[in-house]
């Protein structure tokens, strides 16, 4: 259906370079992570010689990984859920509803899409701490909430936006409520989006460390990505043990990925059949 | 196949929401042509859904973001060190536009904008390409998320010592004649490097976005496209570009705002903005003045400064992508 | 119907509510009366366990019903996470720091010391970095400096007698010919990606330049930026880029740890390092023969000048202003100083503790060097700076690099900056 003659190989060649070049630094971050200390110093390019898993071992127990693996998807999973939700029933009423002050109210988002954590930092501790959510997981879960929100609305407002109207009017000739057409129409047919922006919002969630860090103090509430920033001394060299950590942060994002891509690509269609 | 929607369904609205002439016609809820919800409260219900639905998202931005950006805002106007805590105006502005340190930052924010144009096309076309199905799609919609993945810390040593004066690219190069480049040493090169790198490493993520939107794209204007014989360039500007045009927009701000706010990490690591400071970015500056030269109130200042900006910016965009849609 | 607005009303009450409930204790700076909460950046580090486990050995010795807490902090975001906690006046009860522009600028968040360290001010070294208004704000745990390392190896190959390195600076050019000549190495190995190289270029090399009196004059704040000496300082820093004794690429290679990996690996022959946490004796003697590191003077340029080894504290615990156990807090930072903790650091971490009473006879000779050294040292040039200020170097020392800018015109904007800081 969809092929458009092109001089296929002229975009290929080049395209199959780049995902080489894509897959390199992966490449080279395992290979890293396989040499002692001392290797790669002396030859950092060099296909290592041994597989040196120590560094996976040192990173996983010497600041104790695994506590921190857990919080990371307690924390992740739950923030990615609920923006997803929140995200997407605003989305649908940005998008479909008409209502008094629904642009205003778009702009106000888009607004607070535009406000750098920086300027938010020390002012958002202090709110935090005065609500007694300071230190807390719903405190950093709530936090990531708020910082990923309006990314999350403004997708799903312009996703929503190229869904035809005529789709909720037959759902309403149904006998749908709003919250009906929510629930049945919406949400099944925003799956590319909302898988997306999932994907997204996680890959943010699990690869913040600032938040993490200034939310949650105490060293047993702390996350995996702190964790592996702090295998980074002052002057550490040790790259090699960074490299593991960065390894075992990224695999999760990885996998999540490659498991739900191919539902991004093509789940309209499973989304239209299902709903 | 419900979703296939007539071609006028696809084409970019006006507004936040629906085309309105469609939404007008179609959607109107109080119409007493419509079934009518169930029961006085039912009623109501349905009058306050978009607020109900609204509500959550409203309180978490208000109380989580809004609020602090004002006390934020608010602190600007005070004084850091022995000053702590006075009232001293608009000195901390005074200062900021007085330091060529931070105007060479706000140059750099012209420069990015400039090549935001660039960032987009990128993962645009590979996302084109993908879903026209050139060989190997399915391999390189997986691969081309990788580096995303990656901590830009690492993705930022990694480029450190591939970039090296004495580094496998300038070896490279002088293989095939060409001097070597000091692609983080020279200040005219520096920053296209870096932000070479950056798109680099985030490209994945718009990938992921456009590839949502093309879902959305009405295959049979496609199709009807390849029966009149259209060129790829022609496909591309006539059916591609208007049919995503909220995705592009989207994806301009949300990849302007990644240009802007994120490119810390790889800076710290790959030039800690210099050479020479030619790749100050506001968010480096900011973090500079918080934590190193202990001046809360001054990156107060520089953050507020940089919200305003990007907003500027932002809805300028929005404004020129919608008119450039409907030009369509 | 009815059902259907209650689902949505519970769904939208779940969600607003679902952060609310609260879980988890209170921030640290809550913490009990039997708690004390430490931020640093170093007991991450495997090096550093021993010198944890002394410490609080020592500590608990004296109050065993209190409980001590260790958060390391990643060191990107130390500062800054410091200054949120400073901010908001909520934070931890005793927190490392890196002696100078570091702590001067946050004296206010900080206790004196004076009353608590009084029994340690003669057994430690180093308490000047730590010091402002002439009260004393944390106890030094390392002390840093910058010797001249030369490669003895590549100084045979080059023909040279490796145990007479070079005394002046016109010596030191010939040397630096014949290893170019007869080597691959550079002379230098020069990292100013982050405009550090310049720090230690002026610290490691201006006490061949200054006469003694410059010297004191410059620590105690009475700096001439247009003194003949101190331009002379800046036209080394130029002529040793022209005449080709560092390597390529300077502006573009990291100080941490490009340019310490050159001269590891023997691809240049000297370098201005470190005395502890890294680029110093014990990281060179990993690779190259310890016997083969060699500590020289600053070659001497004026014959006036008398060069003595650039050293201050490195790394220090001071308290803060606003902990409820200020004694407690004191009394855990002289254990985090103990004899017995600082030796397991200097040991494992491969550090110059600030005890001047350990035997360190087992370290090599390039330590022996550098601490028989340490009694006539004096405080490095670069420390007596404002973070602004040596920001503001780093950047201009680029450019007479790259040579955008002139001696000149570094030197006024430099003199402008160090008045006003």
């Amino acid at each position: 259906m969809r092929r458009v003659r092109l001089r296929v190989w002229v975009v290929a060649v080049p395209m199959a370079a780049l995902a080489v070049a894509t897959i390199y630094p992966l490449v080279f971050t395992a290979n890293v992570a396989m040499k002692t200390r001392h290797d790669y110093i002396l030859d950092r390019f060099s296909l290592t010689s041994s597989l040196f898993w120590d560094n996976i071992a040192t990173a996983w127990t010497s600041v104790g990984l695994g506590r921190y693996f857990a919080n990371s998807v307690i924390v992740v999973a739950s923030a990615v859920a609920l923006l997803l939700l929140i995200g997407s029933m605003a989305g649908f009423a940005l998008s479909h509803l008409r209502f008094r002050g629904s642009r205003a109210l778009f702009l106000c988002f888009l607004a607070a899409l535009f406000i750098p954590f920086q300027v938010i930092m020390v002012p958002l501790a202090r709110v935090m701490a005065d609500s007694g959510l300071m230190d807390t997981y719903p405190g950093l879960i709530l936090a990531y909430v708020a910082q990923f929100l309006p990314f999350t609305i403004f997708l799903m407002t312009s996703y929503y936006s190229g869904i035809p109207g005529e789709i909720m009017d037959a759902a309403r000739i149904d006998g749908n409520t709003t919250y009906g057409v929510y629930r049945r129409i919406m949400l099944p047919i925003g799956r590319p989006a909302l898988l997306s922006v999932g994907i997204l919002n996680a890959l943010f969630c699990w690869n913040d460390v600032l938040i993490s860090l200034l939310m949650m103090p105490s060293p047993e509430h702390r996350t995996l990505m702190v964790g592996v920033t702090s295998l980074r001394g002052q002057y550490s060299d040790d790259i090699p043990t960074f490299a593991s950590g960065v390894l075992i942060a990224a695999l999760p994002v990885l996998v999540l990925y490659l498991f739900f891509q191919r539902q991004i690509a093509d789940g309209i269609t499973a989304g239209a059949t299902k709903g | 196949m419900p979703l296939r929607g007539s071609p006028s369904s696809v084409r970019p609205a006006d507004s936040g929401r629906t085309d309105k002439t469609q939404a007008g016609q179609r959607t109107r809820r109080t119409d007493p042509g419509v079934p009518a919800p169930r029961g006085i409260s039912g009623q109501r219900a349905e009058r306050l859904a978009p607020y109900i639905l609204l509500a959550p998202a409203i309180a978490i931005v208000v109380a989580f973001r809004l609020v602090p950006l004002l006390m934020g805002v608010n602190f600007s106007f005070t004084g850091d060190g022995e000053r702590d805590g006075t009232a001293v105006g608009l000195d901390n502005y005074a200062e900021l536009f007085r330091d060529p340190l931070f105007r060479t930052a706000l140059e750099n924010v012209g420069l990015l904008v400039l090549l935001l144009p660039v960032a987009v096309a990128i993962p645009g076309l590979l996302a084109t390409f993908i879903y026209l199905r050139v060989p190997g799609h399915r391999i390189h919609r997986s691969v081309y998320f990788f580096p995303a993945v990656l901590s830009p810390v690492l993705v930022g040593a990694i480029f450190n010592l591939l970039l090296a004066f004495d580094g496998p690219l300038n070896a490279a190069l002088g293989n095939t004649g060409i001097d070597p480049v000091d692609w983080l040493g020279d200040p005219d090169i520096a920053m296209f490097t870096v932000v070479g790198v950056h798109v680099w490493a985030t490209f994945g993520m718009a990938l992921v976005v456009f590839l949502a939107g093309f879902s959305t794209l009405d295959a049979t204007l496609l199709d009807a496209a390849r029966v009149d014989g259209a060129s790829l360039p022609q496909v591309i500007w006539h059916v591609i570009v208007p049919g995503l045009s909220r995705t592009l927009q989207f994806v301009f701000v949300t990849t302007m705002i990644g240009m802007l706010t994120s490119m810390f990490g790889l800076l710290y690591v790959m030039t800690s903005g210099g050479p020479e400071g030619a790749t100050y970015l506001p968010e480096y500056y900011i973090w500079v003045q918080q934590g190193e030269m202990n001046r809360p109130a001054l990156a107060s200042a520089a953050s507020t400064v940089l919200f305003l900006l990007m907003l500027v910016v932002g809805l300028a965009q929005i404004a020129l992508l919608r008119r450039a849609g409907r030009e369509h | 119907m009815k059902r259907r607005a209650l689902w949505a009303a519970v769904l939208v009450a779940a969600m607003t509510l679902s952060g609310c409930g609260s879980a988890g204790s209170g921030s640290s700076s809550d913490s009990a009366d039997d708690k004390l909460v430490v931020w640093d950046w170093k007991t991450g580090e495997e090096s550093a366990a021993s010198y944890i486990k002394q410490a609080k050995a020592d500590f608990a010795e004296k109050h065993p019903d209190v409980k001590v807490e260790f958060v390391a902090q990643p060191f990107d975001q130390y500062y800054t996470l410091l200054g949120t906690a400073i901010q908001s006046g909520k934070g931890p009860d005793v927190m490392l720091f890196n002696g100078g522009g570091e702590i001067r600028d946050r004296t206010d968040a900080l206790l004196p010391l004076d009353d608590y360290v009084a029994k340690d001010r003669k057994r430690l070294a180093g308490w000047e970095a730590f010091t402002a208004q002439g009260r004393v704000y944390a106890a030094p745990v390392t002390l840093q400096g910058h010797p001249v390392y030369y490669n003895k190896s590549l100084y045979k190959d080059a023909g040279l007698d490796p145990e007479e390195p070079a005394t002046t600076w016109r010596e030191f050019l010939d040397d630096c010919k014949a290893i170019a000549e007869k080597t691959k190495a550079s002379c230098l190995s020069l990292g100013n990606k982050e405009g550090i190289g310049i720090q230690f270029f002026l610290s490691g090399l201006g006490p061949g330049v200054l006469t003694p009196q410059e010297y004191d004059d410059w620590i105690a704040g009475k700096r001439d930026w247009n003194s003949p000496h101190v331009r002379q300082i800046f036209e080394l820093w130029k002529e040793a880029e022209d005449v080709g004794l560092n390597n390529d690429g300077a502006n573009s290679t990291a100080l941490f740890n490009d340019a310490f990996a050159r001269f590891q690996s023997g691809e240049a022959a000297h370098i201005v390092g470190l005395m502890s946490d890294v680029g110093h004796w014990k990281d060179f003697s990993e690779f190259l023969d310890p016997d083969d590191i060699g500590v020289m003077r600053a070659p001497l340029v004026n014959s006036e000048a008398d060069p003595a080894l650039p050293y201050d504290g490195g790394i220090g615990y001071g308290v803060a202003e606003w902990t409820k156990k200020p004694k407690l807090a004191a009394d855990l930072v002289r254990s985090l100083t103990s004899k017995d903790a600082l030796k397991a650091f200097y040991a494992d971490a491969g550090a110059v503790a600030s005890d001047t009473t350990l035997d360190v006879s087992g370290g090599g000779q390039a330590l022996t060097t550098i601490v028989s050294e340490i009694k006539t040292g004096k405080p490095a040039l670069h420390v007596a700076l404002s973070s602004k200020t040596l920001d503001l170097m780093g950047r201009l020392s680029q450019q007479i690099l790259s040579g955008s800018t002139s001696v000149d015109d570094a030197l006024r904007k430099l003199a402008d900056s160090d008045q006003k800081g």
